[in-house]
């Protein structure tokens, strides 16, 4: 085997990369100076991803909301028992997360890496699902979702995200709903796997001090043999979602003492991945930062007369086929901030943006770049996710610097726009 | 491995703390003021963060500060209480990126003069703080000691801390209380803060590649420390007899029930079964291999959150979960066979080693993390302990099946508090 070697000089690190027969792609960053070793195994599926033509078949078919973090629950559960047994044994922590477009199994650990690893290769790849065991998983799946619904700040998010979007599945709850995931049935899992599990629709990444030859060979022995290759991209429907947004104001009353509120916007310009959706997502959160981080006019404004605290904040979430930027916080007059927020917008729109704010800005997004570079898990997770997105964290910097103050000045006519957002609240029971 | 550490008395009272590495890519200083925690000072000590944090003498607006923090590359600010047993302590960090990778020099001693300027120049009017800052930043605290109800896992942990403890400094809330809020003046709180420079124990930790006589220079030329009298810091009180048992219920409006165990494990951190007792507790509810997540979860699908947690200073233990209001007796009865079963030995030597495995693996990667290591050693001054990282791995695994069944034994339950659901 001859790896792939990508060196970035300025960071002073490196990816090396390899891929296998059946499509799998592997990657290593070396850490060698770190006691901790990570690898994290991931499919490019996730809570949106519900509507698609299974494996073997030629019709579109639609599965309960919560599957794919559903599935995520179940893999753990081997005919001999469950998987966090064996970690446990090796005294490595293993864990798994779902997002709304990726699932990702993960362990760290100080020693024995390479049998950890066989063993993340082997469960993922071994799935055991019975009636019994799916019906058992609903019970502590239902108390998962009890639990974020007393959470006010996922609660006030989701609402949100009910209020920009009329039918894309990115507004309903990872987890689904304790109705919907009571109909999964062991053939939807089963269904669902075959589809999204194929070697060739997920990535391996390994960060640590560790041999890449010899972690390769592992993977590569123990691959399942009965799998057939599969012929072009797996075929995923989304509702086609209007412009508009669905609802101007979403309110819920929860156990908190202070009301909390998200205002969306949605975002138009969409329907492309890569480097460009990168660039995007860095353009539109330096904008935003720039209009109403903690450094801006604005925000000193609304936090001396007391509307917001320092829980407000802003942020930015693009994808290929939707996107939308939120803004977020505790006040007792959400409905005060949000028109201070319009007509500032409004008045922005005519006097401009400052150029001085943006080189700032920039110059803290070059230096987080860097700091972030400390945690290797978020070295793993951000790289899975901006490979799914086809792009590459070594490129992250380069494209950040390449951008201009014009990029941030023509993203802010078209986004943020007074007729595309929504507000949702959360009241104090 | 490339760490070194080093810890040197740089003035009364004021230890300075070198974690030298150059595995991470920024520097990071951590400036603590200890104090003991206390129902008198809890409330003041809360408020002084959020009013520092507003304005200094050079940079007397935030808007400032932040302005010159994102010039500094993005250096991260942060100022906050912690509790540590019965020690409250004051925390400002500042990391940057190190100047090796990005284009300005002596990032290190501009991070460090910004610090002095949060630290030992506030912003002031008439010799107090600003009274504007001070009202808004009252109002903030007290919204921020109401919002104690907004996160339901924390708040039953935290409750269920405060009935056990009722009358021990360790259930002071780390926010303080709004009545001793109201009491606080804008001048009293100034003179709290300069009286708490003078006398309050100091650590100063760097984590980053720096050598150690620059480092001291560095801080000797930057802060002016004027030292008095150094305050004791008492040790934590260690209940051996349980005062009060409790049983507590409480209602609220919520979806999911929080069944939450207060235990006294009647261990002082300083007693030979303490690392018995650290193996005890991951066996009981250390992870997804624990004898609780089995059972509670695993086994009768009732929960999908339970785990258990010993407090090293404060000698006790807490067993937390999320279950249905209507599965109380039932999670109840599990918890209680599972620290019955402890006690009894009925574990296996997989489950001993097992423990020890994720214990050590936990210890280890401490040293990944810039943060977690500065927290350690600062642990470490506190109890006036001078062993290492490797030295707590061999306790670890010199721990026996008798002493993890000895120090089993002697927890006790106190106090058992329930949130449940409010019945309509």
């Amino acid at each position: 085997m001859t790896p792939n070697n990508l060196k970035n000089e300025r960071l002073n690190e490196e990816i090396h990369f390899a891929e296998l027969e059946n499509g799998l792609k592997i990657f290593f960053m070396p850490k060698n100076d770190y006691l901790k070793k990570y690898a994290i195994f991931a499919t490019n599926y996730g809570s949106n991803d519900n509507r698609f033509i299974p494996i073997g078949e030629s019709e579109i078919a639609e599965f309960p909301a919560g599957i794919a973090h559903f599935l995520e629950h179940k893999l753990f559960e081997e005919p001999e028992g469950n998987i966090f047994n064996e970690f446990s044994k090796l005294g490595s922590y293993v864990n798994a997360f779902t997002n709304f477009n990726q699932t990702a199994y993960l362990f760290s650990c100080t020693d024995k890496f390479y049998e950890n690893l066989e063993l993340l290769v082997k469960f993922v790849q071994n799935p055991y699902f019975t009636d019994e065991n799916v019906e058992k998983e609903k019970g502590i799946i239902e108390q998962e979702i009890r639990m974020y619904d007393d959470s006010a700040n996922w609660k006030v998010f989701f609402n949100c995200l009910d209020g920009l979007y009329h039918k894309h599945p990115v507004k309903v709850d990872i987890a689904g709903t304790v109705e919907s995931i009571y109909k999964i049935t062991k053939e939807d899992l089963y269904n669902c796997y075959n589809t999204f599990y194929h070697p060739s629709n997920m990535i391996l990444f390994m960060i640590g001090d560790i041999e890449f030859d010899k972690a390769f060979s592992i993977i590569k022995n123990n691959q399942r043999d009965d799998l057939k290759s599969i012929e072009g991209e797996i075929v995923k429907e989304y509702p086609e979602e209007p412009e508009s947004i669905n609802k101007l104001k979403v309110e819920e009353s929860l156990s908190v003492s202070t009301p909390l509120f998200n205002i969306g916007f949605k975002d138009l310009d969409i329907g492309f991945g890569g480097e460009d959706l990168v660039r995007k997502q860095l353009v539109t959160s330096i904008l935003l930062e720039m209009l109403m981080g903690e450094s801006s006019e604005f925000y000193q404004k609304l936090y001396d007369e007391g509307l917001i605290n320092n829980s407000f904040g802003t942020q930015y979430v693009g994808h290929k086929n939707y996107g939308h930027s939120i803004i977020g916080g505790e006040s007792e007059k959400a409905e005060k901030v949000l028109s201070e927020i319009l007509s500032y917008l409004e008045e922005k729109q005519k006097s401009g943006l400052n150029k001085e704010n943006f080189q700032r800005i920039k110059q803290k997004y070059i230096g987080y770049y860097f700091m972030d570079f400390n945690s290797i898990e978020y070295i793993a997770t951000t790289f899975v996710n901006q490979y799914f997105n086809g792009s590459s964290l070594m490129k992250y910097l380069d494209i950040l610097e390449g951008i201009k103050f014009k990029d941030v000045e023509k993203r802010f006519n078209q986004h943020l726009t007074s007729d595309n957002y929504t507000l949702s609240l959360i009241t104090p029971k | 491995m490339s760490i070194e550490y080093l810890r040197e008395k740089i003035d009364n009272g004021v230890h300075f703390n070198l974690i030298k590495t150059n595995k991470f890519k920024t520097n990071l200083i951590n400036f603590y003021i200890v104090r003991p925690l206390s129902k008198d000072e809890a409330t003041k000590n809360a408020l002084l963060p959020l009013i520092l944090k507003r304005g200094t003498s050079k940079y007397n607006t935030s808007l400032e500060i932040q302005r010159r923090l994102e010039e500094l590359y993005g250096a991260n600010l942060s100022i906050n209480v912690n509790k540590k047993g019965e020690k409250q302590i004051i925390r400002f960090a500042i990391e940057t990126v190190n100047s090796d990778f990005i284009k300005e020099e002596n990032l290190l001693r501009k991070i460090l003069d910004m610090l002095n300027e949060i630290i030992f120049n506030p912003y002031t009017e008439n010799e107090v703080f600003s009274q504007n800052y001070f009202k808004q930043e009252k109002e903030n605290l007290k919204k921020r000691i109401e919002g104690r109800i907004n996160d339901k896992k924390t708040y039953a942990v935290e409750r269920c801390i405060e009935e056990m403890c009722k009358n021990e400094k360790f259930s002071i809330y780390k926010y303080g209380n709004i009545e001793d809020l109201e009491d606080i003046s804008c001048k009293g709180l100034y003179e709290h803060y300069r009286s708490i420079l003078r006398s309050s124990p100091m650590e100063i930790s760097i984590v980053g590649n720096i050598n150690k006589d620059e480092a001291i220079n560095s801080i000797q030329d930057t802060f002016r420390l004027h030292r008095e009298d150094i305050i004791n810091l008492p040790r934590e009180e260690v209940i051996k007899a349980i005062r009060t048992k409790n049983m507590i219920t409480e209602e609220m409006d919520v979806n999911q029930g929080k069944l939450t165990l207060g235990l006294r494990t009647n261990i002082p951190y300083e007693d030979k079964l303490y690392e018995p007792l650290i193996v005890a507790s991951n066996i009981l509810g250390g992870g997804a291999n624990s004898k609780l997540f089995l059972n509670v979860r695993e086994k009768e699908s009732l929960a999908y959150y339970i785990y258990s947690k010993s407090y090293k200073y404060k000698s006790i233990m807490i067993i937390a979960s999320g279950i249905e209001t209507e599965n109380f007796n039932k999670a109840l009865d599990i918890i209680k066979d599972q620290i019955q079963e402890l006690k009894d030995g009925e574990f296996t030597d997989d489950d001993i080693e097992q423990s020890k495995n994720s214990l050590i693996t936990t210890i280890r990667s401490m040293t990944d993390n810039n943060y977690s290591m500065s927290e350690f050693y600062l642990s470490q001054a506190l109890t006036k302990d001078t062993s290492h990282i490797s030295d707590m791995i061999e306790k670890i695994n010199k721990v026996s099946k008798d002493e993890i069944i000895e120090a089993a034994n002697k927890l006790s339950l106190d106090t058992i508090y329930f949130l449940r659901k409010k019945n309509n």
